[in-house]
């Protein structure tokens, strides 16, 4: 409100000078001068008036997010109610671009100038860090006491030097979806994961065995994270350092090569796949195992486009002896932007929205899963879920956040490209990943993040 | 023109300079200006997504970095090589269309529309449809390849780095064509009838005629197309961007797609417009030898 009024104000003060200086010149100039005066004058009073009544009907707080289908109409309700609550605030949504890159991008740019809407942001996981370094959103410290109830995964990703800067919203998982009518329980190795593709495909159940995401773009480091977890390995470790170079990593990349290559259990399109291409090749029952995102559940039911509804059920990616299972923690935070003029108000909205009613809500009408731990124990979840809760609540504790730095998104296109590389044949898992690993110790290097420690 | 009076010529010009000026701003602010910009933000060290690192100036350090970074290198081979190969390709063909525009009698304006058709489609549209036609399960253009026995069960165009140009270089080849044949075709249309009369007169055959009349006089068309495609070549972004993204890994990635990816991905400033300012000197430089080398002797030729 306030920076209309100044401007304004500006423009005023221009328009009368001029009429000052040529006063002496012109002889019918004073009677302009007065019709000048009077317009002046009047736009001064309807700027004022505008101005005042701005200020006095109420407080306008923007959030900014995804509105995708049902998602809009969530949080415009859950909006509405808070507004309730707040006399003399109203909350507007600023919808965003779905593609989380364009959303990214957007929002580097609106915090580089400063601007101080909208006052709270949905941020993907993986961009906490980032924001938080660049100083762009505030500390929640007044958050910490509740984190507790938050999946722990969650919880680091919204951290950055020891500090909280979001509240996990709703959480996303990596999961492996298989088929119920083809086999009689999920494998628990990754060998027996490959055993029972290349059973089913030699007898001729299903054409391709395991589809995962494999093309050049975020969710392939997210199929890679839960590969490297299986065997044990990691990107970064505790203290920051690149470990993807090292056996565990190699071996969980040359498990993915040999599986893509020549007759392998996975085909080699999946190399041009997201995860809309997967789900498909699942849905049309040619695929007897999917690595997926929990938002394929419903549409896998739905009869009318689906040909394995109701024979299929989800497990926790398996794993290595030599790892345990891991699920990638996909999902989004909320964060105050550090210009907000009403940080208070912005950060009360943030614990509206985290609560677990509006969570609930969310699940209901969004199908997205709550960020709080203590919902799963709860029958109104399990209502509220289309995707049985049974099955998710394990792997909730397998959840691995991407690692937690301000140049993740640098860090994950390296890999994304040396991935694609060895997967396509252009390069040995262990060039591929001595590489990935040089060129991530550079970039930690030049941003003078080399010897940071990620987590708190 | 009788000749004016001096001042009133003096009150000519400066009124001239006057009307003049606003389109040199224009000029100016529109064209110069952004590339100014861009050549400034490339001497400087400038990350959106890191401001405690500031916007030091740098010098030539990003053209360093460059230069030593492999990833641009062979951007700019890839970038070269899609020119060298397609351009030549898309004037033969153009050529021959122009040809068949140009001698064809009946069905005229039905020729030309369906030649000029590929054209009007906007290129992420066409490259779009392209990459359907070429995908692995159900393309139509790879699946009756299965079936004959040309490529293997599981081939697949866009996951081999060699293979994955052959749909980005179809795709352009489709697309571009006609544009060369339409430049041709007025350069066809430029050439006297009575000189192709007189040579048929002296009994010389078609081909004769075509090497020692059309081509010659066409040279100046050619010579324009060609260049206009060049250009075009060298900034190949779109058809890489919606068919490939660059992959597999980066084996389609030209140098604007790298640029794109630094400046609008990475959110870096610097070293994205130091890209872009390399795809501007390399386009600057081919248009400035080829009107040298060329051009000259085109209106040497003439006159």
């Amino acid at each position: 409100m306030g920076h209309v009024v100044r401007r304004n104000k500006g423009m005023d003060g221009q328009l009368t000078t001029p009429g000052a200086h040529r006063e002496g010149r012109v002889g019918t100039w004073p009677r302009r001068r007065r019709v000048l005066r009077a317009v002046t004058v009047l736009l001064l009073a309807m700027t004022w008036a505008a101005a005042c009544g701005g200020r006095d009907e109420n407080t306008r707080l923007t959030l900014s997010g995804s509105a995708l289908g049902p998602e809009a109409e969530v949080v415009r309700r859950q909006l509405a109610r808070f507004a309730e609550s707040q006399p003399g605030v109203s909350v507007e949504l600023r919808v965003t671009p779905d593609a989380a890159d364009q959303r990214h991008q957007l929002y580097v740019q609106w915090l580089n100038a400063r601007v101080p809407d909208p006052d709270v942001l949905q941020l993907d996981v993986i961009w906490t860090a980032e924001f938080a370094g660049a100083g762009w959103i505030l500390p929640l410290d007044e958050f910490a006491d509740d984190s507790d109830d938050f999946v722990p995964a969650a919880v680091a990703a919204s951290r950055w030097r020891g500090r909280q800067y979001a509240v996990p919203w709703f959480v996303d998982l990596g999961l492996l979806y298989w088929r119920t009518d083809l086999l009689d329980a999920a494998p628990r190795t990754l060998q027996g994961l490959r055993a029972a593709a290349d059973r089913l495909r030699s007898a001729g159940a299903t054409r391709f065995g395991l589809v995962w995401q494999g093309a050049r773009y975020e969710g392939l480091v997210t199929v890679f994270l839960e590969h490297l977890g299986a065997f044990g390995g990691g990107i970064l470790d505790t203290q920051g350092r690149v470990i993807v170079d090292q056996p565990a990593a190699i071996q969980a990349l040359t498990f993915m090569c040999d599986a893509v290559s020549g007759d392998g259990f996975v085909p080699p399109s999946v190399l041009a796949w997201q995860e809309e291409q997967t789900r498909f090749a699942f849905q049309n029952g040619e695929a007897a195992f999917m690595r997926n995102w929990p938002y394929a559940w419903a549409l896998l039911q739905d009869d009318a486009q689906s040909r394995v509804a109701g024979r299929f059920a989800v497990a926790a990616f398996p794993a290595d002896a030599s790892g345990r299972p891991t699920a990638a923690l996909g999902g989004a935070q909320l964060a105050v932007n550090a210009r907000s003029a009403y940080p208070d108000l912005a950060s009360a909205l943030v614990r509206f929205l985290t609560a677990p009613e509006q969570m609930l809500e969310r699940a209901r009408l969004a199908a997205q899963l709550p960020a709080r731990r203590s919902l799963y124990d709860s029958e109104a979840l399990a209502e509220a879920l289309a995707i049985p809760v049974g099955q998710v609540r394990h792997i909730l504790d397998s959840a691995v956040s991407r690692p937690v730095t301000p140049v993740y998104s640098e860090l994950s296109e390296i890999l994304q490209v040396r991935l694609h590389r060895a997967l396509s044949g252009q390069q040995t898992p262990a060039v591929a990943l001595h590489e990935a690993a040089r060129d991530m110790r550079a970039l930690l290097a030049r941003t003078g993040l080399a010897a940071e420690p990620l987590t708190p | 023109m009788s000749r004016l009076p001096v001042t009133v010529a003096i009150a000519d010009a400066r009124l001239g300079r006057w009307l003049v000026a606003p389109a040199l701003v224009f000029v100016l602010l529109g064209s110069l200006v952004p590339v100014a910009a861009t050549a400034w933000e490339a001497l400087h060290g400038h990350d959106l997504r890191l401001p405690w690192l500031g916007r030091p100036f740098v010098g030539l350090g990003n053209f360093v970095e460059a230069a030593q970074d492999a990833r641009f290198t062979s951007a700019l081979v890839h970038t070269i090589t899609f020119a060298v190969v397609t351009v030549p390709v898309e004037l033969a063909l153009g050529l021959a269309l122009a040809l068949i525009m140009h001698a064809a009698v009946r069905g005229r304006a039905l020729v030309r529309l369906a030649a000029l058709l590929p054209w009007a489609v906007p290129t992420v549209v066409a490259a779009l449809v392209w990459r359907f036609m070429f995908e692995a399960q159900a393309g139509v253009i790879t699946a009756p390849l299965r079936a004959l026995g040309v490529v293997g069960e599981s081939f697949d165009w866009f996951v081999r780095p060699l293979a994955a140009w052959v749909p980005i270089g179809i795709a352009d080849i489709w697309k571009t064509t006609p544009f060369v044949a339409i430049l041709l075709l007025a350069g066809l249309q430029g050439i006297d009838p009575t000189l192709h009369e007189a040579a048929r007169m002296d009994g010389a055959r078609t081909w004769r005629r075509f090497t020692t009349i059309t081509l010659p006089l066409l040279r100046p068309a050619i010579v324009v197309a060609a260049a206009f495609r060049m250009l075009d070549a060298l900034r190949l972004f779109d058809l890489a961007y919606v068919m490939t993204g660059g992959g597999p890994g980066t084996a389609t990635e030209s140098l604007s797609l790298y640029a794109f990816i630094a400046l609008m991905q990475r959110l870096r400033f610097g070293y994205g417009s130091a890209l872009s300012v390399t795809v501007f000197l390399l386009t600057f430089a081919f248009a400035l030898i080829w009107v040298r080398a060329l051009g000259r002797s085109l209106i040497g030729e003439r006159t």
